[in-house]
């Protein structure tokens, strides 16, 4: 059996390089957890804050706030006015940048190692002490429309998804996009940020991050300085809504001058918690990862039905979607391209998927994870995430040995499972005079 | 997940394309590596990486866009039909093989060169390597292979256009450089590449996928001694098929002396996509290093003047930035951002503004001193994978960067005083006869933007840039 060897081999050696017991756990009096991993291979290191808030958290009114709010961190807290956050980060040689899901918002800092001390003031200056200047909320209104106006401008996807998620979920908060509606944008008070803050922004609501080259007692004594004074606050309210069962196919037509029409379909799947993670996860790569995957290879290198072909399967806290994109090739209908997709995931639900196939997925998972793992940011992005999502970063030494268990038999009844028309919400993007 | 970052760097080109710089400690060195030619004039570069059991290939051919003469898309579509078979392993074995180790093999055209890149497991050199030689020396190029993809690439070229942050670099550098083959559109036109046939790829690899002229880079867990050897074995009888010499692009009568405007209408836009530019440096530019810091000023980091007075200050944007882009024999500079139709001459003004400012103004002390910390505390963090050192190499022998320059860095910007740096903004960065790229909704724009220069309109439904 060359075939498991192989694996025997990849999981060893993702073992070999960093091991569960290198991240070291920091929790503080007032309930942040800090975990390290040092690694000393360059003369840098990074600080990611999770804070666990997201599209998710908001109602209608504001929804877009998680992300606004993200930005508006950037703009001024008690010893750190309006702009000096970047500022003075990359004078000492840091950058940062930060992003917003559904689920979480996360905040990343990149610095030479020896401007640590300056990260950790800065961070922890905006967790105790945010100020929400009028003017700076003002002209932040028009950078997150700007933001909003050029990712519909330039993606077919994000204008589709948008609204195929918006029909797939009708309870969940999961509907609305992270961005907002435009007029929750163009509406929001300095009181929604206000309340925002003192609700989610609480030490106890944050996991951070630091990988790099760091001592594990220098990153202990600066975050007993700088952060373990801020105050803990009572958790936020869970989230409690449960989707209700979806009773028949959905469908959305989307309307605007395309040159070939887009095509969605998204399939409500379980939570990243959830046992099946590990067997959906093979069969998305099954689907999609490479040339030889099953969709890439029959829509668009065999039948030429498609130009392109993806995926996409996401964390999250509470069940979400498995979602199937792709673009039409010139003169092909959207019809026949759905069709020629449910032609590929009837065959894998009768058929199943081969020994060599599901030795393949395994292999480009495993080889994924080193990947990820390759570089400090990696590290750190990779540790959240298992915290955050699987609710423990030690999870992530055993994902290698998760994905070896799965069976033929376990991606059979994930197809069988869920790609079924009940469950389904398509959506289709054509030109106004196509329908 | 829908990820929405603070900072969008996508379109705005922050990241230089030649930033190949290294550091393993602090005082930026080199990790050591051997360098050979083959008889048959190839270049080889081994660097040793024991950290974790991978390998990574980089290779570089002198095969870019460049070259496509009127055949523009050439170099680009040849570059991926290497994939589609060999004389060895048909376009399925490839796949499969690659696939089925969790490895990579990639290759791509642009302007300049074109390139392969690859990564495996170290166990599996044996049985990858062979094929990664049979793409570069033995493709054959399937009509039938080649048919499929050339009728995608048609239909992909009307789809880019759907978003204007995917093509304004093409329409720019048709703009700024005409005629000049550095204008050439790396992706062709629907005219250019539906003319294709097969033969032209095959002549163009024979052409420019020659041992003289190209290098391989192999970086990772493999003893030098061993891999030199097996490298020989297999390039070796790689023969140089035509002499055809490999010229720099002449580019030392280009010049723009007055201002134009190219408006691009684009009839759905809700907002304007817009570059400002000129002609900029060389690769081999002696003052690259000094010009990247003060470009970090004027665009290059979240804090720089463009997207404080764009993006910070008005909320004009979601992001505004500047570069320089160069080539072997010319480059160009640019600066761009986006903003909703009804500001785009705002937006515009008060980047000119910025930029009359670097002039006027010039830059201080203190400014530069944070530039130089910046500049110098994000260097590492590009050079961290074995990936990123066999890219490295490979660059460095395409345009000729020697160990010295890249050992010196820190030293070069720690040396630059505020005399030179307002010097080197004098010397290289453009002040007049500016060249303008917009695409939007022309007719809310054609009438604002006559101040700007000489207008020239385009539909961007119509093929080509």
């Amino acid at each position: 059996m060359r075939l498991s060897i192989l694996v025997l081999i990849i999981s060893s050696f993702l073992l070999g390089q960093a091991k569960k017991e290198d991240v070291k756990t920091i929790l503080l009096s007032n309930g942040m957890k800090i975990l390290v991993l040092e690694d000393h291979s360059i003369p840098n290191a990074n600080m990611y804050l999770f804070w666990k808030v997201g599209s998710r958290n908001e109602h209608p009114g504001i929804t877009g706030l998680s992300h606004f709010f993200e930005h508006m961190m950037f703009n001024g807290s008690k010893n750190y006015g309006p702009k000096m956050f970047d500022i003075v980060m990359e004078a000492n040689g840091g950058s940062n940048n930060a992003y917003t899901t559904e689920n979480v918002t996360v905040y990343t800092d990149w610095f030479p190692s020896g401007s640590m001390e300056t990260i950790f003031k800065l961070e922890s200056d905006r967790i105790c002490c945010l100020d929400f200047d009028d003017k700076m909320i003002e002209s932040e209104r028009g950078v997150v429309l700007s933001e909003r106006s050029t990712g519909l401008e330039n993606s077919n996807y994000v204008l589709l998804s948008e609204q195929v998620q918006g029909a797939a979920f009708f309870a969940h908060p999961y509907r609305w996009p992270v961005i907002g509606y435009e007029s929750d944008i163009k509406n929001w008070k300095k009181e929604d940020l206000q309340n925002y803050f003192h609700t989610y922004y609480a030490p106890n609501n944050c996991v951070v991050v630091i990988s790099g080259d760091v001592t594990v007692e220098e990153v202990e004594k600066l975050a007993k300085k700088y952060f373990e004074s801020i105050q803990e606050s009572a958790p936020p309210r869970e989230v409690s809504i449960v989707e209700p069962e979806q009773l028949g196919e959905k469908r959305v037509v989307v309307h605007k001058e395309v040159s070939s029409p887009n095509i969605m379909i998204s399939y409500h799947i379980p939570e990243s918690k959830s046992e099946e993670y590990y067997a959906l996860s093979l069969l998305n790569s099954v689907l999609s990862s490479g040339n030889t995957s099953r969709l890439y290879k029959s829509l668009v290198d065999e039948k030429q039905l498609a130009t392109a072909v993806y995926t996409d399967m996401s964390y999250s806290f509470d069940p979400y979607l498995f979602t199937i994109y792709a673009i039409c090739n010139e003169g092909v209908s959207p019809d026949s391209l759905e069709n020629a997709v449910y032609d590929e995931l009837d065959k894998l639900t009768a058929e199943g998927v081969t020994e060599k196939e599901l030795q393949k997925v395994k292999n480009q998972k495993v080889m994924g994870f080193y990947k990820a793992l390759e570089t400090i940011d990696g590290k750190s992005n990779t540790i959240g995430t298992y915290e955050l999502f699987f609710g423990d970063y030690a999870k992530l030494f055993d994902a290698a040995d998760e994905y070896k268990k799965v069976s033929q038999e376990d991606i059979l009844s994930m197809a069988k499972e869920y790609f079924q028309k009940n469950n389904s919400t398509v959506g289709f993007l054509i030109s106004p005079e196509e329908e | 997940m829908k990820i929405i970052n603070k900072v969008l760097c996508a379109l705005l080109f922050f990241v230089f394309p030649h930033q190949f710089l290294v550091s393993q400690t602090n005082d930026f060195r080199l990790p050591n590596y051997e360098k050979f030619v083959l008889e048959n004039g190839l270049t080889i570069y081994l660097l040793e990486q024991h950290e974790v059991p991978l390998i990574y290939v980089s290779a570089i051919f002198p095969a870019g866009a460049v070259k496509d003469g009127d055949k523009n898309g050439l170099a680009a579509l040849t570059a991926e039909a290497l994939l589609f078979g060999t004389s060895n392993y048909t376009k399925e074995e490839i796949e499969e093989t690659f696939d089925f180790y969790g490895a990579e093999l990639n290759t791509s055209g642009s302007s300049e060169y074109s390139g392969l890149s690859s990564y495996f497991l170290k166990d599996d050199q044996d049985k990858l390597l062979p094929i990664i030689k049979d793409v570069i020396v033995n493709p054959i190029f399937p009509n039938d292979e080649f048919e499929k993809r050339k009728q995608r690439w048609l239909v992909e070229l009307d789809q880019d256009k759907e978003s204007p942050r995917s093509v304004i670099r093409s329409y720019f550098n048709k703009f700024i450089f005409g005629s000049n083959p550095y204008g050439n559109p790396v992706s062709g036109s629907k005219e250019t590449v539906g003319k294709l046939i097969v033969n032209d790829l095959k002549s163009y690899h024979n052409n420019y996928y020659k041992p003289s002229g190209s290098a391989l880079a192999v970086v990772g867990d493999f003893s030098s001694s061993e891999m030199k050897v097996k490298l020989t074995e297999l390039f070796g009888n790689w023969e140089n098929r035509r002499t055809l010499s490999l010229t720099d692009i002449p580019s030392d009568d280009l010049v723009h002396n007055k201002s134009r405007v190219l408006l691009v209408n684009k009839d759905d836009s809700n907002e304007t996509t817009f570059y400002i530019g000129q002609l900029g440096i060389t690769r081999s530019n002696p003052d690259y290093i000094e010009i990247r810091v003060l470009n970090t000023i004027l665009g290059g980091r979240f804090t720089s003047w463009l997207n404080e007075e764009l993006r910070i200050n008005t909320g004009l944007t979601y992001g505004a930035g500047s570069v320089f882009i160069p080539y072997r024999t010319s480059g160009t500079f640019l600066i761009s951002s986006f903003t909703k139709t009804s500001t785009t001459t705002e937006a515009i003004d008060l980047a000119l503004e910025v930029l009359k400012r670097l002039h006027t103004k010039g830059v201080d002390e203190e400014t530069l001193n944070s530039a130089k910390n910046y500049i110098k505390g994000q260097f590492p963090t590009g050079y961290e994978t074995s990936g990123e050192l066999a890219s490295l190499l490979t660059a460095m022998f395409f345009y000729n960067i020697s160990d010295a320059y890249i050992n010196e860095f820190q030293k070069r910007v720690d040396d630059l005083t505020v005399e030179k740096a307002n010097d080197i903004v004098e010397k290289y960065f453009p002040e007049d006869n500016l060249q303008f790229v917009l695409i939007g909704k022309a007719s809310e724009l054609k009438d604002k933007i006559l101040k700007y220069g000489e207008v020239t309109e385009k539909e961007i439904l119509n093929d080509g840039f």
